[in-house]
């Protein structure tokens, strides 16, 4: 297979564009079509083949303009110095061979050859820029031109001397070049190697724990994620539209016509969809994890009648209104950046909070309701006021209390765990994508039982 | 070589084939034509409403000298509707009008078996292509010297549909119980059109090359309205198309599509306009502009677009 082609697809591939075996093979024959010489052709056709949505076709624009540039070598300015000057010495190196007789190209192979043989595209870090390039200049032979220029030197005289300078100046350009060529290939290979995180590792990763600038990748996850649980629970649904045979019904019916079955009735369960209170606490040490889970549960409004949220640090607010007016990622962001939410955002007040929830809107607790509370429980040693959990675990369907520590830690120092424990229907620890997947689906599930 | 083949020799002869049949395709779009013809592959396009995504699987038809066939795509759109339906109608108008017929095939026979037995000798004429009805997927597939199928607007199918699709566009070819498996004669062009509306899935997404239509640039804007609208000045289209460009810029909720740019043009020509002055564009406004919403927001800066884009021609 074509070098170049391969190297390019690997280079597209680190940065997170999805390129099947079909897909390279299409982009081989769209090269032998157009061939290397005319960039344009090659760039369209190539785009054409390999990247197949907008935002892939961005990370194709930066990754070909970058693998593609060769201005690292363009050279004219360093060669020109040496004109006119009559060579004292014709150079053992063959770098110094090089710069003497002006051959740009060859200078172009010679860094190409180094770059392969110092297999520069295994660069992981920035941390290693240091010792490719001492591996480049290696393989260039930098030894052997300072050998040169130190031999020039101890000779003298004014050819002499105005040949150690050009050499010395086109010398320094070079390690410029070479500089800009490992930084591009650090560019190229290694500065998105986020994507190269598995996506089972993101799942499984402590939310809290990844990056920012994973949250795209997040974000394509989730969405996997709310169509494959969608897509079975709205299943389930059709199917069980029709239910069975009213025995009973229809039989009495069937009197009206002479005792012939003529107007069948079913028995059809009816569904109802669950209806979700989220309690939210968004504190820095959980606001992540939120956040993903109203992404999910919004998401997810086919399968849910009714949500209502309610986001607490200090005090209590009811952010239902934002979901209701805004599209989901701006009610997200407003959330994570609170503007224009009344919310107080000093001491987490466990007590406090939930004591403003059974004063404000004990309304929304019914039998149909699921209440989810996530949080840490870490009440900074405040009243945790247990009595209204229980009045809420008895005035509702079901109490779900999520946690982002791990049940080891539940109840130390002021964590108030322990003592809501008792009015939980179910607690569980919800740190990462898998534990939110599988909180929602149980919620799916369970809920007609 | 084929008559095909000559007209997809190089990029440049594809693109002034397009040019010939009206529509003004930048490189990128040439590129992807070529590449598709020589791929064999099916052409996803994407872009913005308007930007001439239909209109590039019509010029290819017309470039090409094959038929168009056209799929609309719709919730809720099936096989039955997409790919082939038996005539019903004409299977029971025969069994009536043939009744005299099958009872004397089965004259003599005396038990039902037996006569089963007997229809059976006949096998599936019932069932045969002359009762099949094409819908453009089949169509397209019996077209014997090719033809350009345009799937428009796949993002609003079902993802059953998207997924009944894979077989067609990656084989060419599809099975109907009855009569076996139907393949095409000669491989159509197929684009896709897409307006995002649903993510498309994956594969096929694969399976197709992608080329994404953005508005074009002035220079190209002008040109395709040259070429659409005869009898126009020149001064008048670099001063319309500097108009729209800078209505693109502004916060409205539809975007001016190329198609409507043309239809301004047209508007004015009919009009006798020489150079665009405030009043008229007011009037006209209604010709790119359909939300009251944009035309109030539009009419608001009237007078600084319309000096603009006038400064902006000379």
């Amino acid at each position: 297979m074509d070098r170049t082609l391969e190297n390019f697809i690997t280079a597209l591939r680190r940065s997170g564009v999805r390129i099947s075996v079909a897909e390279t093979m299409d982009a081989l024959r769209a090269a032998d079509l157009s061939g290397y010489g005319d960039r344009l052709l090659l760039k369209d056709f190539l785009s054409a083949s390999l990247a197949k949505s907008m935002p892939e076709k961005e990370i194709f624009e930066v990754c070909f303009s970058r693998f593609f540039a060769l201005d690292y070598i363009t050279g004219e300015d360093f060669l020109l110095e040496n004109e006119g000057l009559p060579p004292t010495l014709q150079g053992e190196a063959p770098l110094t061979q090089i710069f003497m007789s002006g051959d740009v190209g060859g200078l172009a192979m010679a860094l190409r050859a180094a770059g392969e043989r110092a297999d520069i595209r295994s660069i992981q870090s920035w941390t290693q820029k240091g010792l490719f390039m001492q591996r480049l200049f290696q393989e260039l032979g930098l030894e052997g031109l300072n050998r040169d220029i130190r031999t020039l030197a101890e000779i003298g005289g004014q050819d002499a001397v105005n040949q150690v300078k050009a050499l010395k100046s086109m010398r320094d350009n070079l390690m410029e070049r070479v500089r800009n060529l490992v930084e591009r290939q650090l560019e190229l290979y290694a500065a998105q190697r986020q994507y190269e995180l598995s996506e089972g590792y993101i799942r499984n990763a402590r939310l809290s724990a990844l990056d920012e600038r994973d949250l795209a990748r997040i974000h394509k996850i989730i969405q996997r994620m709310v169509k494959h649980l969608k897509d079975r629970y709205s299943r389930r649904a059709k199917a069980a539209r029709r239910g069975h045979l009213d025995f009973r019904k229809t039989f009495r019916k069937s009197i009206t016509y002479g005792g012939l079955p003529f107007d069948t009735h079913w028995k059809s369960k009816k569904i109802d969809r669950p209806e979700i209170v989220v309690i939210c606490d968004v504190s820095r040490s959980v606001s992540n994890i939120v956040r993903f889970f109203l992404l999910i549960l919004y998401s997810l409004n086919e399968v849910i009648s009714r949500i209502r949220s309610f986001v607490f640090c200090t005090n209590l607010v009811d952010v239902s209104p934002l979901f209701e007016t805004h599209p989901l990622p701006e009610a997200l962001a407003m959330l994570r950046s609170g503007a224009g939410i009344p919310i107080l955002l000093s001491r987490t007040d466990y007590g406090g909070s939930l004591l403003d929830f059974r004063n404000q809107y004990s309304d929304c607790l019914t039998k149909k309701a699921t209440v989810i509370i996530l949080g840490d429980a870490r009440n900074n040693y405040a009243e945790p006021h247990t009595e209204v959990l229980r009045m809420i675990s008895e005035r509702c369907k079901r109490l779900i209390w999520l946690n982002p520590e791990t049940p080891s830690l539940w109840g130390s120092g002021d964590s108030e765990m322990k003592k809501y424990l008792p009015y939980c229907s179910i607690a569980r620890e919800c740190s990462t994508l898998r534990h939110l997947e599988r909180v929602v689906e149980y919620l799916l599930r369970v809920h007609n039982r | 070589m084929s008559a095909l083949d000559t007209k997809f020799a190089t990029v440049e002869v594809v693109r002034r084939g397009l040019k010939d049949v009206g529509y003004i395709a930048t490189t990128q779009i040439a590129h992807t034509v070529y590449l598709a013809y020589h791929l064999g592959k099916p052409v996803l396009v994407e872009g913005p409403a308007g930007g001439g995504k239909t209109e590039l699987a019509k010029a290819a038809a017309l470039f090409m000298g094959v038929p168009l066939i056209r799929l609309q795509c719709y919730e809720g759109l099936d096989e039955s509707k997409a790919l082939y339906e038996w005539k019903y109608g004409k299977q029971l108008l025969y069994t009536q009008l043939l009744k005299d017929k099958l009872d004397r095939v089965i004259e003599g026979e005396t038990g039902l078996a037996e006569s089963i037995e007997k229809l059976h000798q006949y096998d599936d004429i019932f069932f045969s292509p002359q009762f099949l009805e094409p819908r453009p997927l089949l169509k397209a597939l019996q077209e014997k010297d090719g033809a350009v199928l345009l799937v428009d607007e796949v993002d609003k199918s079902d993802d059953e549909f998207e997924a009944f699709l894979l077989e067609i566009l990656s084989d060419f070819q599809v099975s109907i119980p009855e009569i076996g498996t139907i393949e095409a004669t000669s491989k159509p062009f197929v684009f896709l059109t897409s307006n995002s509306t649903r993510e498309l899935g994956e594969a096929l997404r694969r399976r197709c090359l992608h080329l994404y239509i953005s508005f074009p640039e002035q220079a190209l804007e002008r040109e395709i309205v040259m070429t659409r609208v005869p009898g126009i000045s020149e001064r008048l289209t670099r001063q319309l198309v500097s108009f729209i460009h800078q209505v693109r810029k502004l916060d409205i909720k539809k975007l001016p599509s190329v198609s409507e740019t043309i239809d301004w043009a047209k508007t004015l020509v009919i009009l006798h306009a020489e150079t665009l002055d405030k009043d008229m564009v007011r009037e006209t406004l209604n010709t790119f502009l359909k939300a009251q919403e944009d035309i109030r927001v539009t009419e608001e800066k009237l007078y600084a677009l319309t000096e603009h884009a006038i400064r902006e021609a000379n």
